[in-house]
């Protein structure tokens, strides 16, 4: 035999449940465009049935149903996704940041113009070529001499325009890396969250929009290096994060297994030598040894030592003839680069013989024509920076779209979508208004029962 | 499992949509204002190098053509005054002819021997002619008065005057007045000045063997003289030839570097325009269907 009340507490537990369902689409609703938000469910379970050892009419046991109850509030998300979203958004952080910086290096160059280096080489040797006309002309040796002044500074321009790009990376770097950085916030945060969650997880709580906010701050590492996230066995709810170490035996950025913020996180963390995303993009950028800006240095110096080699040894006659008509420190020729100080309008010479000869001024403009010299070379290594930036905004195009349609993945599983919130309002809303009616329907059978059976003649 | 679709993926792929379009015809649009396909290497690596090697050689025939104009200047200006010894040399031998007939009186040869005088002063300023403040039968001592007044001696050198007027291709374009003029009479090379020097005092001295030199000797050294300033003008002839030929040439190399640059740097005015009506169309649809798509919700629906 059930308790004459048994019906009224089934219809509140309903009442009670479908509120709290309705309370949790409230909260997918107020959320929908909350960045890193994962919808919620209310998962509704049925509770446990009133077994009545011989509650049938033939003294058979009979399970009788005692309604429901919201057993937990589940986050709607996929931890694989996840993942990947993290190893793309490592990828795209790099590419992102090389395709901006050799952008910059690309804009500094300038070509093809009429103002680039490869005009103003032009200009150089036709300068050359005017003056093998007119030998003893000061108009012509003027203009050679600033022709030759004007190329000089726009090859250490260029090469200074480079190292710019490269100090700017390292420059980043550090500010990234900052004790005040943002990586070392999101850590700070990250190890905070974990004592929260872990609490919550101890307490039987889901803390749900804790552990979004901790995605949300693992995705923003992600952007920034490699990172590896692990369970902690020992603490239930937190993870331990590893930032920028892919090696074996990594040191974690932020220990799960610990309590309290500062004994935590380890700062500086330890980084491999390449920790991925932007931080290995800007390592690889400032290397003064290997890295695009570092090879595209290298090659223009090989220019600027070509263009002052043949220069100074056509200059010379071969070594006749004393002086030199650039002057440049061995090793960092685009960046020394200039007109000897020694060569002035009076000084210049243009032959061997006479005030008038010209075989040097010819033998200096005929090396435009010299193959595999600086001409070739330059046009060489704008092809060169081209197809580095091409790249780059090539795998920065594809990483992009790869993230983004990762991110699509994880929004259709884990997004809010209104329609299907109000489809579940409406549901919840006429689930307790049923409720509601079914506790009206047994007020009125005990009202029948307790205030009008019995009453005879009344 | 059908893909959830939410109303968030669908506005951020509206946005998305829209902006990647947004990128494409500002690319075209850059295409259409600049003309260029190329305006930085990443368009084009390749064509990069290919652009810059053919602005070099654009570059480099506008300067050789430079070159042929002042190379063709020197050789006229030397054409000129070699022509003009030309008629001094053969007004000289005339007055030879006519002074070596024995029935002439002394006083005129003594009037042939004045004109013969000023032959020579004439052959000296022609030898000094100039082109631009140079001198330009005086070898590469440009700034040497070739044959400077009361002096006999050639004050240029016999160093050959190269223009460059292709890659790898240079011109003699000079001719030396020493070769021609010589270094007067004591050096007896029976070079102009030498001869004409010697005919004159021949002429003044009247004497039947000098009267008789001049006829044989003097008029023979002349006609050498000539001859020889007639290979000299052949010469300048040949050079001039080969100069304005460079210039057609060049200017045929200058058309045809200027059409590859442009095939390979310029952009295709038909093409880019289809690429941004095309472009702009998939823009205007994309503005639209957004626009249709995010408004209705379940909420339209619900009273």
């Amino acid at each position: 035999m059930t308790s004459t009340f048994f019906g009224l507490e089934t219809a509140l537990r309903s009442l009670r449940a479908n509120q709290e369902a309705l309370d949790t689409t409230g909260h997918n609703i107020a959320n929908a465009s909350t960045p890193g938000y994962s919808r919620q469910q209310a998962v509704l379970t049925a509770t446990l049935p009133l077994t009545l050892p011989a509650g049938g009419h033939d003294g058979v046991p009979l399970s009788l149903g005692s309604g429901v109850e919201v057993s937990s509030v589940q986050r709607i998300r996929d931890q694989f996704l996840d993942l990947q979203y993290r190893a793309q958004n490592t990828l795209h952080g790099y590419s992102s940041q090389m395709a901006t910086s050799l952008g910059e290096a690309q804009t500094a160059m300038a070509e093809p113009s009429d103002d680039g280096l490869a005009a103003r080489m032009q200009t150089f040797w036709n300068a050359w070529s005017d003056l093998s006309n007119d030998p003893t002309s000061t108009a012509a040796r003027q203009a050679l001499i600033d022709a030759g002044t004007d190329l000089a500074e726009g090859i250490s321009t260029l090469d200074g325009r480079l190292q710019t790009v490269a100090d700017q990376a390292a420059d980043q770097y550090t500010s990234l890396m900052d004790a005040d950085g943002p990586v070392k916030a999101d850590a700070d945060e990250l190890a905070e969250l974990n004592d929260a969650i872990a609490d919550a997880t101890q307490r039987g709580d889901a803390a749900n929009d804790l552990m979004d906010r901790r995605d949300q701050l693992i995705d923003q590492l992600s952007g920034y290096a490699y990172v590896k996230v692990v369970p902690s066995t020992t603490r239930a709810g937190a993870v331990t994060v590893y930032f920028g170490d892919t090696s074996a035996t990594p040191t974690a950025l932020v220990d799960g297994d610990v309590r309290g913020a500062a004994a935590v996180v380890t700062w500086p963390p330890t980084l491999s030598a390449d920790p991925q995303g932007e931080l290995g993009a800007l390592k690889d950028l400032s290397s003064t040894t290997s890295g695009p800006i570092a090879d595209l240095r290298t090659q223009l110096n090989a220019i600027a030592k070509s263009l002052v080699d043949a220069v100074n040894d056509a200059y010379t006659a071969g070594g006749t003839v004393t002086g030199s008509f650039f002057s440049a420190t061995a090793g960092s020729e685009a960046a020394t680069i200039a007109v000897d100080p020694s060569v002035t309008v009076a000084s210049l010479h243009t032959g061997t013989g006479a005030a008038g000869s010209n075989d040097i001024a010819l033998a200096v403009s005929a090396l435009r024509d010299q193959s595999g010299g600086a001409d070739d070379l330059y046009a060489a290594f704008a092809s060169h920076v081209g197809s580095y930036v091409q790249n780059a905004q090539r795998d920065e195009t594809l990483s992009q779209s790869l993230t983004d349609s990762i991110d699509a993945n994880r929004q259709s599983v884990s997004g809010v979508s209104l329609d299907e919130e109000m489809t579940n309002l409406i549901k919840f809303q006429r689930a307790y208004q049923a409720s509601a009616r079914m506790l009206t329907t047994l007020d009125s059978v005990l009202d029948q029962l307790i205030n009008r059976t019995g009453v005879v003649g009344l | 499992m059908s893909i959830r679709v939410t109303t968030n993926a669908l506005a951020t792929n509206v946005l998305r949509d829209l902006e990647s379009l947004q990128g494409k015809l500002s690319a075209t649009q850059e295409k259409l204002s600049s003309g260029k396909r190329i305006t930085k290497p990443s368009d084009d690596p390749y064509g990069t190098g290919l652009a810059l090697g053919l602005r070099g050689e654009l570059s480099a025939t506008g300067q050789y053509a430079s070159n042929v104009q002042d190379a063709i200047a020197w050789t006229n200006t030397t054409d000129t005054a070699l022509s003009g010894m030309n008629d001094l040399l053969k007004r000289a031998r005339d007055l030879v002819v006519r002074g070596a007939t024995g029935t002439l009186d002394q006083s005129s040869r003594n009037a042939i021997a004045e004109e013969i005088d000023q032959i020579v002063a004439g052959v000296r300023q022609q030898a000094n002619a100039t082109y631009n403040g140079r001198y330009v039968l005086a070898g590469t001592a440009e700034q040497s008065v070739p044959y400077p007044p009361g002096s006999d001696a050639y004050g240029g050198d016999a160093q050959p005057v190269v223009r460059q007027i292709g890659p790898s291709t240079s011109v003699t374009i000079n001719q030396n007045a020493g070769d021609l003029l010589g270094a007067g009479s004591t050096s007896n090379d029976g070079l102009a000045l030498d001869t004409l020097e010697k005919i004159s005092q021949h002429l003044r001295s009247g004497t039947a063997a000098d009267i008789d030199t001049l006829g044989n000797a003097d008029l023979a050294n002349l006609d050498g003289v000539l001859d020889k300033l007639g290979i000299m003008r052949a010469q300048v002839g040949a050079v001039s030839n080969r100069l304005s030929l460079a210039q057609d040439r060049l200017q045929q190399a200058q058309t045809t570097a200027t059409a590859n640059l442009t095939s390979v740097e310029d952009a295709d005015m038909t093409q880019v325009l289809i690429d941004y009506s095309t472009q702009s169309n998939a823009y205007q649809a994309a503005l639209k269907a957004g626009a249709n798509l995010i408004q209705p919700s379940l909420m339209d629906f619900l009273s």
